[in-house]
């Protein structure tokens, strides 16, 4: 049963559409991704939902409600952490959580919340002394105090070292296992790739795919790619002529060898007939982060590059 | 207990925090009197150029108000703009609280400050400079509080106008400064020419003074400027609230 669906939606800004006819549902209990590069429309689309901004155009209904119309109701039930959004510096965590639990008509027990996301021992710090790890995380402690429905949770990890990255993606796992729908948006396709369930791929405010992580680096083919220095030189020409090989292309010393299917079989399987070595052997796989700058060109490189 | 009650006691103890905040908007109007009056020879002794008023009993007004302007103009627009540049504003509309009761909070704290420094002030000079407990209660009371509201008001729109914590800061002192001189803390209005006079009446602090020295010192304050400051707070405080920006 979904608990997010937008239908058609456009946003405009001036006379660019910054989103531009999106659809997609948010089935219950799933964590869902929207990926894209800067400026595609995945703040729009889900501050649409969050009521925070007026669609143009097109039908939003989050959990049967209308977003604009209901938006007592839609406050207390989905939990929203924003991009780019702070707390007063001399409030501390404990004060914040009391404070925005006595919003909430059915608050959830924020010391268990501030336990489960590890904080418990910064109740009486104040916002301005939490590291940034720290601070994300009181962030989600924010969006769950309300005990909602749906957390929306927008760009949870930028800015995060890879440590507390991987601490922010075990809580989120956990929200997910009490039993609340997640809409994740984000930078990272290890991020993606690990959390969600699908992902909607969005580009110049046109939905690019939506599919399961596997289901999108399938659609750029199941492809392999062995890379390794041949102890022995040989000929392009052998290596082409095996059927599973598709491309043979030479960097310095290295041979790079790709095809599909059982090429990996195919290429060691004739080195080892000719007694050639392959030295520092890396086998390659397409994965999520291929897929993603296949379906958004150029503009999802600049932002890849941009977010590491 | 209710949210706004929540964000106002929040918000109240976030001021305590404030060293600098707690210093000129609480305590500051007393401490100026005291060290007038003890430091500056004949300050509290008849004065010619004032027909016969004593310089403490024309700065008790002026200081109160500065306190007021201190607490409108230059402590609360700042806080405004840094909620908004944070994004606590914005953060607060997706919980069921509308963040107009954060602005609500914070006016409250501030008036409530705003009590506290009159009330430190006024007690400073009646115990060490035998000045008499304000003789129309009733007056100054809503001299002081149209006062409050039209300085809050102005507070207030700066607090709309501003982006962030130093575009507060600034716009906030553009104008705190000005309106100091027209409430006569450098020159005191009896003593200012007429023409001035009259623009400063046209200020809201210059007929907050007015209205409170009067009604100190047992007169019952003019219409026309308990009127200025009404106008400016509603007029001022509609505007404030019509351009107010969540995000």
């Amino acid at each position: 049963m979904p608990v997010i669906e937008v239908e058609n939606l456009i946003k405009t800004y001036g006379d660019t559409n910054v989103v531009n006819d999106i659809s997609f549902s948010v089935d219950a209990g799933e964590i869902f991704g929207i990926v894209g590069p800067n400026g595609a429309g995945k703040t729009t689309t889900v501050e649409s939902i969050e009521g925070l901004r007026r669609p143009d155009a097109g039908s939003l209904r989050v959990l049967g409600l209308d977003p604009q119309r209901d938006r007592h109701e839609i406050t207390q039930r989905v939990g929203a952490q924003l991009q780019e959004s702070r707390l007063q510096d001399k409030l501390r965590v404990g004060e914040a959580m009391a404070l925005y639990a006595s919003f909430y008509d059915s608050p959830a027990d924020w010391r268990d919340l501030l336990d489960r996301l590890g904080l418990q021992e910064k109740i009486d710090t104040k916002y301005s002394d939490l590291s940034g790890g720290q601070k994300q995380r009181l962030a989600v402690a924010l969006a769950l105090v309300g005990s909602p429905e749906i957390a929306i949770l927008d760009e949870l990890t930028t800015g995060l070292d890879p440590q507390a990255r991987r601490s922010v993606w075990e809580n989120i796992e956990q929200i997910r296992a009490a039993g609340v729908s997640v809409v994740l948006v984000t930078h990272f396709m290890e991020e993606a790739e690990r959390l969600c369930d699908r992902i909607m791929v969005v580009d110049q405010g046109r939905i690019a795919a939506i599919d399961t992580p596997s289901g999108l680096v399938d659609r750029i083919g199941a492809e392999h790619r062995l890379r390794f220095r041949p102890s022995e030189p040989i000929e392009d020409a052998d290596l082409t002529a095996l059927p599973e090989v598709a491309m043979v292309e030479h960097s310095g010393p290295q041979l790079i060898v790709s095809g599909t299917g059982n090429v990996v079989h195919a290429v060691t399987a004739l080195l080892a007939q000719r007694r050639v070595i392959a030295e520092e052997l890396r086998i390659e796989q397409n994965n999520l982060e291929d897929a993603y700058l296949a379906l958004t060109g150029d503009r999802g490189r600049t932002e890849e590059s941009e977010a590491n | 207990m209710s949210a706004t009650m929540n964000l106002t006691r929040t918000e109240g103890k976030l001021f305590l925090r404030d060293p600098i905040a707690l210093f000129f908007g609480l305590v500051f109007p007393a401490v100026l009197l005291l060290a007038l009056g003890y430091l500056f020879p004949g300050f509290d002794e008849p004065a010619a150029d004032l027909d016969g008023a004593r310089y403490i009993d024309v700065y008790g007004p002026i200081a109160l108000v500065l306190g007021l302007a201190t607490l409108g103009l230059v402590t609360l627009p700042p806080i405004l703009g840094t909620y908004r540049q944070f994004g606590i504003l914005r953060r607060l509309r997706t919980t069921p609280v509308h963040p107009a009761r954060l602005l609500t909070a914070q006016l409250v704290v501030h008036l409530a400050v705003a009590v506290m420094a009159t009330a430190m002030a006024v007690l400073a000079v009646v115990v060490a400079f035998d000045v008499p407990f304000p003789e129309s209660p009733l007056w100054f009371v809503v001299s002081f509080l149209l006062a409050a509201a039209s300085v809050f008001a102005i507070g207030l729109l700066i607090g709309a106008l501003a982006r962030t914590t130093t575009s507060g800061q600034a716009i906030g002192m553009a104008v705190y400064f000005p309106m100091l001189f027209f409430a006569g803390v450098w020159i005191p209005r009896t003593i200012m020419p007429d023409g001035l006079r009259t623009i400063s009446d046209l200020t809201p602090l210059g007929s907050a003074v007015q209205a409170i020295d009067d009604s100190w010192f047992g007169a019952t304050p003019d219409v026309m400027n308990l009127a200025v400051m009404a106008v400016y707070a509603v007029v001022v405080g509609f505007i404030a609230v019509k351009m107010f920006r969540w995000e």
